[in-house]
């Protein structure tokens, strides 16, 4: 029952990882960017899903389109403005762009909503499923908000998928992820479709953010640990798709998890980061890396 | 004759009022010339909450201090400066910064950077230009086993927290037996879970669950339900504030219950509270100061109380130990440079050694190594959303209540 228990953590942490890491793999599979601005902007979507449910009373999961469409307009502004004028300079200058502009967010984060750790505490809280309850043999137990949480966050993936699949910008940012200049002499607008791109990554991390404000202490440094998490994920799954994402998710979940158990919670990181390396060697695609988005 | 004296008068008068001049520039020259002390602080970085805290509690300090005119260094009062510089969080930034402000700043005394691992690391540079240094958040005695002469921190030892609460476990408690510790794999939050190790099986209650956990994880839930498959009745937790608010949450996930949970340092914080709502009550906790406490003192304060209510007529908010701490190092630099009547070094450190400082932050003598050893860190529990004081008895606002969930 302890394994199954554990497996159930880690599929409820896999989704929520997926959800930090599948706007990064976009932005990172589409323009080529390697966007360190990702963890800072799923702060920012916590930080404003924290006061729209304190000061306003609207709950996390509603708020999240909201953040969502802020980010994306903050993020179509930050690409147009600046990420677009070195987006065709080598990978270093555009992440070192990104790092700088990550800073400059952390920083004024610090500034205006102080280093306090906080943490949105619903109430009521929505509490847990106890299946011992009705079969008592079943000592398991899912947290609501957790599953919640991931089963929007699956919603949100589930729109960009179909958006990819079935829109006409969908369909230019996959062509332009499979050949930049064939879409280029398709007549495709390049330059919209990356800030479009960047701005759906931004808002796939304010909507993330929103998420997981009832789960995580948010403050204004935390960008780095939601960083480290997508760029392994992006990794494990394969880049720049949404299974991907979403595999590479659930897998570091489900590692992170057993990995605890079996070698103690002080060395999970490391055993993720071993398959991490394993995968690099022999698989460097990723579980589900191929060429072309979705 | 007449112009002449009128001359000479003048002349008088403004030679007179020359000399009164200088006469009173050179005293106030002499009084207002400050005793500057150097304070390396985290003020940006991953500490800036704790680094803000600690600058709060120097600078109430400072405007008592210097409101009543200053330090009374013999005949004479001098007012205090404090020199401050920002290390961004990073220790060995604090060690660079300590050296300039001893060979640079040339400060007369210092206080530590924050923590028990950046303290160790700076007195090395006081050790080296013989400048007292006073050290207000290093609780770990690794930090004072160097042999070093001019290092005083004012937190007791880690032991000191966990001892009275396993006391009080064992008093208030007898059906609890089995004891489950998760404990941040960091200097001071590890060695305060093997305190708590000790103290638990030396009053023959069984450690079913000990384990660290990494600096950064983002999730608890596998070491947490271990922990609950092992059905322990006091779980321990030792950490900072963001892994305490995500282990409460987290064990409130899992429906784990037990009779009691203790969490060091978070719950002293008004933070944790806000941000586990209803979670945090009942849970226990140990700190060094508490804004309960009732000391009355022989310095700048004048009380525990009266110490709260200054600071809150300041900040607005209630003091917290670190808060608190941040001001007793200054009330003990002063007391001692006070009894030494002189800002030598050397006659200040024997001040220190002596000890005896009663001060609103407790009574404050220091062991052969410079770590305080004279009062009891107050043992705390929230309930109902507030902090209530359950021992020492002298300052106890309630009694232990029993069950978490």
């Amino acid at each position: 029952m302890l394994y199954v228990q554990i497996l159930i953590n880690g599929i409820l942490l896999g989704g929520l990882y997926a959800c930090i890491a599948v706007g990064f793999s976009l932005v990172w599979g589409v323009l080529n960017v390697i966007n360190i601005l990702h963890g800072s902007f799923i702060v920012l979507g916590a930080y404003l899903a924290f006061f729209a449910y304190t000061q306003l009373g609207i709950h996390p999961y509603l708020f999240a389109p909201i953040a969502a469409l802020v980010l994306f307009m903050l993020g179509y502004v930050v690409q147009l403005a600046i990420i677009n004028r070195v987006l065709e300079a080598p990978v270093l200058v555009t992440m070192t762009t990104t790092f700088g502009l990550a800073l400059l967010l952390d920083n004024l984060m610090l500034v205006v909503f102080q280093a306090n750790f906080r943490k949105v505490s619903l109430k009521p809280s929505l509490g847990i499923i106890d299946f011992s309850d009705t079969f008592p043999a079943l000592d398991l137990i899912v947290p609501v908000d957790r599953l919640a949480s991931m089963l929007f966050a699956l919603l949100f993936v589930g729109l960009l998928y179909w958006l990819l699949r079935h829109t006409v910008v969908g369909r230019a940012i996959v062509a332009v992820r499979m050949d930049r200049y064939a879409a280029m002499l398709m007549g495709v607008d390049t330059i919209k479709v990356f800030a479009v791109t960047f701005a759906l990554g931004a808002a796939l991390a304010g909507a993330a953010g929103a998420l997981l404000s009832p789960i995580f202490p948010i403050s204004p440094l935390a960008g780095t640990t939601y960083l480290g998490k997508a760029f392994v994920i992006c990794v494990l799954g394969g880049l720049g798709s949404v299974s991907g994402a979403l595999v590479g998710g659930l897998a570091l979940g489900i590692l992170e998890s057993f990995g605890a158990l079996f070698f103690g919670p002080e060395h999970s990181l490391t055993l993720s980061f071993t398959v991490l390396i394993l995968l690099l060697i022999f698989r460097p695609n990723g579980i589900m890396g191929k060429r072309g988005f979705v | 004759m007449g112009f002449m004296n009128f001359r000479l008068g003048h002349l008088l008068a403004g030679l007179g009022s020359v000399a009164a001049l200088i006469a009173a520039f050179s005293a106030a020259g002499a009084a207002e010339l400050p005793i500057r002390i150097g304070a390396p602080l985290p003020l940006t970085g991953a500490l800036s909450p704790e680094g803000v805290k600690l600058q709060q509690g120097y600078e109430l300090w400072k405007e008592a201090v210097n409101a009543a005119g200053g330090i009374s260094v013999g005949a004479v009062k001098r007012p205090i400066e404090i020199v401050y510089y920002d290390y961004q969080s990073v220790t060995p930034k604090a060690v660079q910064l300590a050296e300039k402000l001893a060979t640079d700043d040339k400060v007369d005394f210092m206080f530590s950077p924050f923590g028990s691992g950046a303290s160790k690391a700076a007195s090395t540079v006081s050790e080296r230009y013989g400048i007292p240094t006073l050290a207000p958040t290093a609780s770990s005695s690794e930090v004072y086993d160097q042999g070093y002469k001019n290092l005083f921190g004012t937190f007791t030892a880690n032991d000191t927290l966990s001892e009275p609460m396993a006391d009080i476990v064992k008093a208030k408690a007898p059906n609890v037996k089995r004891v489950a510790i998760l404990a941040r794999n960091d200097l001071y939050p590890l060695a305060l879970g093997q305190e708590f190790e000790r103290s638990s099986k030396k009053r023959g209650l069984e450690v079913v669950y000990f384990e660290k956990y990494a600096i950064n994880t983002l999730d608890h839930a596998s070491a947490l339900t271990e922990i609950k498959a092992a059905k322990p009745d006091w779980i321990i937790a030792t950490g900072y504030i963001n892994d305490m608010i995500l282990i409460r949450k987290q064990m409130a996930d899992l429906g784990i219950k037990a009779q009691i949970v203790t969490m060091i340092n978070a719950p002293a914080y008004q933070e944790f509270i806000d941000a586990t709502g209803p979670l945090a009550d009942n849970v226990t906790s140990a700190t060094w100061w508490h804004p309960a406490v009732r000391y009355v003192s022989k310095d700048v304060f004048g009380s525990s109380v009266k110490y709260t209510e200054m600071f809150e007529k300041k900040y607005k908010v209630l003091p917290d130990f670190t808060n608190a701490t941040g001001s007793s190092v200054g009330v003990v630099l002063q007391l001692s440079i006070e009894r030494a009547g002189s800002i030598d070094r050397d006659k200040v450190r024997e001040a220190l050694v002596t000890g005896g400082f009663e001060t609103f932050f407790g009574p404050i003598s220091f062991n052969k190594a410079g770590q305080a050893v004279s009062y009891v860190p107050p043992v705390f529990q929230i309930q109902k959303g507030k902090p209530v004081v359950i021992y020492p008895d002298v300052i106890k606002g309630g009694d232990m209540a029993l069950g978490v969930r």
